[in-house]
């Protein structure tokens, strides 16, 4: 199920929490919508379920106008709030009977178990909520979020304050969703090299507004970002010499880090002379340096 | 990963999906029944604020408290006075329960949305398909029959001890008695619900509810009676200063049931004001409507 944004404007007295981004989530993609705080990602996921209405523009889901239909929109939508929490004293079973029965769900029993099974809480649905931790918690919450079948899952801020043992299990459940069905997944994280790995695409905010927005390999054609390769130098001042014309040198630190064109790449390294070099890493651009690229145009612009 | 298929595609004639181990993606399980859903989601609601509540021992508190009060009350009253029936043990029990019964609902109400936000359940509630002022109306009705419940046995325990006591005669005065506390606890629980609704904080709910209780239980009267003494007010004018008060009405409601309007404040001057007992339940009703309805438009503007 497609998801349109198209010029969204939302503002909170004078506070600007969202200044016209436009951007599409291809249906059955996984994206990610990144932002420093304060960029604007929980107010987009507030008007992607119609929790608010934006002051102009459009967000469609599955071609249905969120704010013309926001009852309808939620029926298609699984949501995983940030501050979603439960009632102490209820299982985890009875916290989705719950949501079922406001779901109108047929065969809940069969559903819930299914549910249960795949966020790995089979064996603790009977417990209250009170003796779960607090990655329990949000695979809770997911399994809430998946238990009507969504075409469009909706996450915002998956993993924050889980352990990384928590982080890996949500990975897994998100990555196994995105091989194995066609459901839209939407997530908003802090966590780049999370957002890298589970998303095909991705969208950065800043400030409300969009930066850029499309698959990683793309934006890092777009932004320019190269790949870098990081010296330990034997000789520094004559590695520095040897090195220039390859690509930007930042020899601030203890290494030297030359940032050039990938096609440039295995000519710096096949140039270097073995007898300056202690040993050599060669990074592949990524959604870090896009990021980083993005939000510091924005700010520049701004 | 992408797909081209349109997703009209993928969803059943029936609209429901088919047990296929985790998640296949149709347009849900969930019955597209969009807005008529409301009386069902407003019972499933209820149901589980019910449960809450019971769990939480606030059920049992409620009751333990209503019971210990009149049961204490009645002992004394009739050991003090010797009530010569109902209407006596009556007309202390109505004295009581306007304190009471109205800080016991706020105390019972004023959590029931800010303290849900605080631990992250309506979060939860509010991101399924479900109009936020069913959630309210469902919030309120759940505690509610938790709260006319406790009041039924609590005040009722009392009222079978005065019935082996006095026999039949005059027992519909206490079952007036008993109706009109129901129908003041779930004005002030109603008003609980509304200041929870616009609070920011459990605090600041808390805070409100104390001044509210002040206003109708200690304040209110106190003025209205001043104005009345010092002011040739018009009957209406007085009417409309009974009615003002949720707490007003119902001593008038029992007072005036009991013929007792000489001795009872404000109550007094009620047979002047010519409020009928059906004036003063409708009046009653109408509190408890006004606030619910007024917390389930004003939940619509509650940012999480």
């Amino acid at each position: 199920m497609k998801i349109t944004i198209t010029d969204v404007h939302k503002r909170y007295g004078d506070v600007t929490a969202l200044d016209g981004p436009s951007f599409e989530v291809p249906a059955g993609s996984t994206f990610g919508v990144l932002g420093t705080n304060g960029a604007g990602k929980t107010t987009l996921f507030e008007l992607l379920v119609g929790h608010d209405t934006p002051d102009h523009g459009r967000i469609e889901v599955g071609g249905i106008d969120v704010e013309q239909a926001g009852h309808r929109v939620r029926e298609r939508v699984g949501f995983l709030p940030e501050h979603v929490g439960f009632p102490p004293s209820m299982t985890g079973r009875e916290v989705l009977d719950v949501q079922g029965r406001v779901r109108g769900l047929g065969d809940r029993a069969i559903r819930i178990d299914e549910v249960l099974d795949l966020v790995g809480l089979p064996d603790d649905a009977d417990r209250p909520v009170s003796g779960y931790s607090n990655g329990m918690r949000r695979r809770l919450g997911l399994a809430a979020a998946l238990l009507p079948n969504p075409p469009v899952l909706v996450l915002d801020e998956p993993t924050a304050g889980l352990d990384p043992r928590g982080v890996g299990t949500f990975h897994r459940i998100v990555g196994r969703i995105d091989r194995e069905s066609e459901t839209t997944v939407v997530l908003s994280s802090h966590v780049l090299s999370e957002v890298e790995r589970l998303c095909d695409e991705v969208a950065i905010l800043h400030d409300g507004s969009l930066c850029a927005t499309g698959s990683v390999d793309d934006l890092c054609t777009e932004t320019g970002a190269g790949v870098t390769v990081r010296l330990q130098p034997a000789d520094r001042e004559q590695l520095i010499d040897d090195v220039q014309g390859f690509g930007m040198v930042d020899a601030d630190g203890e290494t030297i880090e030359v940032t050039c064109a990938r096609d440039d790449t295995f000519d710096l390294v096949t140039a270097l002379d073995s007898d300056l070099v202690e040993r050599f890493e060669v990074r592949e651009p990524g959604l870090d340096a896009v990021f980083h690229r993005a939000v510091t145009d924005a700010e520049v612009n701004s | 990963m992408t797909h081209d298929a349109s997703d009209e595609q993928r969803i059943p004639d029936d609209g429901r999906a088919q047990p296929d181990g985790g998640y296949a993606t149709v347009a849900g399980t969930a019955a597209p029944d969009g807005e008529r859903a409301g009386p069902r989601q407003v019972f499933a609601v209820a149901v589980t604020e019910y449960r809450l509540a019971v769990r939480s021992r606030w059920a049992l508190a409620l009751t333990a408290l209503f019971a210990a009060f009149a049961l204490g009350l009645t002992t004394f009253s009739g050991a003090s006075v010797s009530p010569e029936g109902f209407e006596r043990t009556v007309a202390s029990l109505a004295v009581l329960a306007v304190y009471l019964v109205p800080l016991a609902a706020l105390a019972f109400g004023y959590d029931a949305i800010v303290g849900n936000e605080e631990i992250g359940w309506l979060h939860a509630l509010f991101a399924l398909p479900v109009a936020r002022r069913w959630v309210v109306i469902g919030t309120y009705l759940g505690r509610a029959i938790v709260l006319a419940s406790a009041v039924v046995i609590g005040f009722g325990i009392a009222g079978v001890f005065l019935l082996r006591e006095f026999g039949f005669a005059g027992f519909e005065v206490y079952v007036g008695f008993l109706l009109s506390t129901i129908g003041l606890a779930l004005v002030f629980l109603a008003i609980g619900v509304l200041l929870s609704t616009v609070a920011a904080e459990k605090t600041h709910a808390l805070g409100l509810a104390l001044l509210a209780w002040a206003w109708f239980v200690l304040v209110h009267d106190l003025l209205a009676l001043g104005v009345t003494a010092a002011f040739p007010l018009p009957d209406w004018a007085v009417s409309l200063l009974v009615l003002a008060n949720p707490a007003g009405i119902f001593r008038a409601l029992v007072l005036g049931a009991l013929g007792a309007g000489g001795d009872a404040g404000f109550a007094a001057i009620l047979t002047e004001a010519g409020l009928s007992a059906p004036v003063l339940t409708v009046a009653l009703v109408a509190w408890i409507a006004l606030p619910i309805a007024l917390a389930a438009s004003l939940i619509r503007r509650r940012r999480l």
